[in-house]
């Protein structure tokens, strides 16, 4: 199938889906049609498995003045659509008003699209073994030290249309390729982990991946217990601040817990909430990354949000209901499919792509500058058990290195590392250079913050 | 759906499967309705009705799997399903060191169905309603009230399987949950309560005593306001006694998985080696079944047609088994524990738990209490993070202090951490009450199939030396 093709067919079914909801009577319709190729193959140390399929399926939006219902079915047969249609319209004759809900999207206006990768589209189950090989390859199976590994290698591509009684009828197509690798290796009693990992929408390089995720697990061994309870500057990785940041920002840029009134920035608009070289914006429209689109999950066209400037807090994401409910526009970050496929649920508020600006030094001029302090190489865990009522964060850090006199000393044994988001933010010192891609909605260059207290 | 026609689909793939070189197949058919409804602030904010449906096809070959699907129910659809796993399967054996064959069995025919007195399909979206309005209503009576949210869940329909060697299973799931959330914003102040859980039943489920919406609405409005008041938690390593919801989720997250044979036959986990050697004290003993006497989920079978029973997996503090599936009970030379679980039809089934729950002990509650003596009363959790090492973090939303023998006045959220396999040598006794819960909201998010249901609880735990990080 080509790209053409795919784009007809997921038009075709909405169209097809809103003439039947018209032709029942259905006041207004929306409907969401998901059409994705997936093939996975991994190597859990030496133990293969594969995966190939069509995830398809259709979402539909009945409303009924301001009662929506929503219903979905797997596949497209014309009998299962019928059914999810009349039974998304018998939910919302039933019910209760939803003031907040201010109609479909009426125009077929779009953004620009991604980039596809078409080799993507022809590569089969061996060429993805190839892959494997690649990044095997690189892991010394001699050294004693590796317990086990995983790689893994993942191609998608598809897309989805949304088309409604109001007059939208537009698409979107994505190709996604992620490949990784995870270690295991154990010395004296110790045990570490490392991983690694690339995405993106075209196939990757694979150079260094499973050499990494062996040395980033190598390195951890032989750590030392942190003696005490001390206040120190800790260093971010890329990767690890990217995560750290998404558990605070994903919810603080929310318009959805703006207008539900439990967001602690909500009358923060225009007021300074972290130094003045922290910059945030969302874009929806770097054709490189994974979650540009030409849509959203509701039909407006994605556009780019600049959410923090010069550390002022510049706006919130909308997607059309709550954009409605607080009197602004859709900021195109409707999303769908958090824990399942896209077309079984209904619209959430979701970033596109954070990008945090490369501001100075990269993460070894930042060692370089700290006299005592940690460096942090992966995500802690207990990271979402932040109080962001009240900023308060407490987590395990598996993966730390004690910082002495500008030099990386030692690994650390699991430790513990606490502090305030809202402080966080304006306690930054340094925001670093190496901005990359990473798996979550956030990418941030590393960041070095001045007070966070380790506990052994 | 007629169900020969779906049967017939189903024994078609494995003919072909087996007719294009595959040694064995394994073809399901999930039909699933899930309905959940989300009403926040007295709005009715989301509902969603998803019905889920389609085949999945699992060939081996030399010890090799491959797995396909599709959403479309028609011969042509399932045998381009069928190919494409026979194909993988194939295409990726000479790379395959870790073969996982298994040997054909007798077959199984049976149909099972779980006892349900108030099917949730016999009844109206408004009656789902009106079972949460009522709990919300109950919270406000409660407790003076910044945000609301109640939900409800809903999840039933058929499973169909064959295989190989000649089963025919059908079997029927059915599954309700209702949740209650306050949220209280006092002087920047933000106390939240979640309560609610499901279970395998009908709608009769919120007909009992401590399930109806009232209950569980005016114990989240009372737990809110109770937060309030809370004090911080003690920090550092503190002796916890944890209720059966927390202890499960703990034996759960930070020993379930470590368990899973296709972690232990990859060297992944770190409890590989070490069957019959003593993880725990003599307190420990860890339970994984399908159906259990005390409650939780009800599963019959596994997604590869095997009948799930009872596994013990450690045995007063020494390690006696591992979650199987097929293959890893093979090459372990132990026998099928009926773990492999698929979360639906676009999933290859994967070792994962059933209801896992560390046994019962002799204590009262009263005992366990006293038997702390000082510490901390741990009794529900709003999520949790594990490593493969054993290390855990989770975040105890509902705790009270134990102060001299008594439990005292409730704490603030807090994270429980440690490294289970450290943990476990320091349980030091259990109550004789055990409860299993499940649910439709959240559930085991193992190799991206989240949620799937699981169940858990189990006996109040008394853990000595669990890391507690009291809100600063």
């Amino acid at each position: 199938m080509e790209f053409e093709d795919l784009k007809a067919k997921v038009l075709e079914v909405a169209d097809s889906a809103i003439k039947y909801a018209k032709d029942s009577g259905v006041p207004s319709a929306e409907a969401f049609v998901f059409n994705q190729k997936i093939n996975n193959v991994s190597d859990n140390n030496g133990k293969i498995d594969s995966r190939l399929g069509m995830v398809q399926g259709l979402g539909i939006r009945v409303a009924v003045g301001k009662q929506v219902g929503f219903a979905s079915c797997t596949g497209f047969e014309l009998k299962s659509i019928k059914q999810v249609i009349n039974q998304a319209h018998r939910v919302a004759k039933v019910s209760p008003a939803n003031p907040m809900f201010n109609g479909f999207v009426a125009d077929t206006k779009t953004a620009k699209e991604g980039l596809l990768d078409p080799e993507i589209l022809n590569l089969n189950p061996e060429e993805l073994t190839n892959y494997l090989d690649t990044i095997n390859q690189e892991i010394n199976r001699d050294d004693q030290r590796i317990i086990s590994t995983s790689i893994g290698v993942r191609i998608s591509w598809g897309g989805y249309a949304v088309g409604t009684t109001e007059g939208c009828l537009s698409s979107s197509l994505t190709t996604a390729f992620v490949a990784f690798c995870s270690s295991v290796v154990a010395e004296a009693g110790d045990r570490k982990t490392g991983d690694d990992f690339v995405f993106g929408r075209k196939i990757k390089d694979l150079d260094g991946i499973g050499a990494n995720a062996v040395k980033k697990a190598i390195d951890g061994l032989g750590a030392k217990k942190f003696e005490g309870s001390e206040i120190l500057p800790s260093i971010w990785e890329t990767r690890p601040v990217s995560s750290f940041l998404d558990v605070a920002l994903g919810f603080l840029f929310s318009g959805s817990s703006y207008v539900e009134k439990s967001n602690p920035w909500g009358e923060k608009l225009n007021q300074q909430v972290a130094i003045e070289d922290f910059n945030a914006i969302d874009d929806g429209q770097n054709p490189e990354y994974v979650r540009t689109a030409s849509i959203d999950a509701e039909g407006t066209p994605k556009g780019k949000t600049v959410t923090i400037k010069k550390g002022i807090l510049k706006s919130f994401l909308f997607d059309r209901m709550y954009g409605n409910a607080a009197d602004k526009a859709t900021t195109g970050n409707a999303n769908r499919g958090l824990g399942g496929p896209a077309f079984e649920s209904v619209p959430v508020i979701v970033p596109n792509s954070i990008i945090i600006k490369n501001i100075g030094k990269n993460v070894d001029e930042q060692i370089a500058e700290i006299d005592k302090g940690i460096l942090i190489r992966s995500e802690p865990i207990g990271l979402f058990t932040a109080n962001l009522a009240t900023g308060d964060f407490s987590v395990t850090c598996n993966h730390g290195f004690l910082i002495e006199r500008g030099e990386i000393v030692y690994p650390l044994k699991s430790f513990g590392l606490a502090g305030n988001y809202f402080k966080t933010f304006n306690d930054i010192q340094q925001i670093g250079s190496d901005r990359e891609m990473t798996g979550g909605t956030f990418q941030s260059p590393s960041m070095t913050f001045k007070n966070h207290t380790i506990s052994g | 759906m007629e169900n020969e026609y779906i049967y017939d689909l189903l024994h078609n793939a494995v003919k072909e499967g087996e007719n294009k070189g595959a040694d064995f197949i394994e073809a399901r058919f999930d039909d699933l309705q899930l309905t959940t409804i989300d009403m926040t602030n007295d709005i009715l904010k989301r509902s969603s009705s998803i019905h889920r449906k389609g085949i999945g096809v699992m060939a081996y070959y030399q010890g090799t799997p491959g797995y396909s699907f599709t959403p479309e129910l028609n011969t042509e659809a399932v045998k381009e399903a069928t190919f494409n796993a026979v194909g993988l399967a194939k295409s990726t054996d000479s790379r395959n060191k870790m073969k996982l064959g298994f040997e054909r069995t007798k077959g199984i025919k049976d149909k099972v169905k779980p006892l349900i007195k108030k099917h949730p399909k016999d009844f109206e979206f408004n009656d789902k309603l009106e079972l949460i309005k009522r709990g919300i209503a109950a919270i406000k009576e409660n407790a003076d009230i910044s945000s609301t949210t109640g939900l409800y869940g809903e999840l039933y329909g058929e499973k169909f399987f064959v295989n190989s060697d000649d089963s025919e299973i059908y079997w029927v799931t059915v599954m309700v949950d209702m949740r209650m959330i306050a949220v209280i914003m006092r002087e920047g102040q933000q106390a939240t309560s979640v309560e609610g859980f499901g279970a395998s039943k009908g709608l009769e489920f919120f007909e009992e005593k401590e399930t109806t919406p009232e209950k569980v609405g005016s114990n989240s409005g009372k737990y809110c306001k109770e937060q309030l008041d809370a004090v911080a938690s003690p920090t550092g390593k503190t002796k916890t006694l944890v209720s059966p919801q927390m202890g499960g989720v703990v034996v759960h997250e930070s020993f379930g998985h470590l368990s899973e044979a296709d972690f232990v036959i990859t060297g992944q986990s770190p409890i590989a080696d070490r069957l019959g050697g003593e993880l725990g004290s003599e307190h420990v003993t860890i339970i994984d079944e399908g159906i259990s006497p005390y409650g939780g989920l009800y599963l019959p079978y596994d997604d590869q047609g095997v009948k799930t029973g009872r596994t013990v997996l450690v045995e007063k503090g020494i390690l006696r088994g591992y979650l199987h599936d097929r293959g890893t009970a093979q090459k372990m030379n132990a026998e099928t524990t009926g773990n492999a679980r698929a979360i639906n039809y676009m999933f290859n089934p994967i070792c994962r738990m059933k209801n896992t729950y560390f046994e019962k002990g002799d204590l009262t509650h009263e005992e366990a209490v006293e038997q702390v003596k000082n510490g901390v009363y741990a009794v529900d959790m709003s999520g949790g993070q594990v490593e493969l090492d054993g290390n855990f973090m989770f975040n105890c939303s509902r705790g009270y202090l134990i102060e001299n023998g008594e439990i005292t006045k409730p704490i603030k959220n807090t994270a429980l951490s440690g490294n289970i396999l450290d943990l476990l040598k320091h349980i030091q006794g259990a109550t004789k009450e055990i409860t299993l819960k499940t649910g439709y909201f959240g559930g085991c998010g193992k190799g991206s199939q989240h949620p799937l249901p699981v169940g858990f609880g189990g006996p109040e735990v008394i853990m000595d030396q669990v890391l507690i990080g009291g809100a600063k």
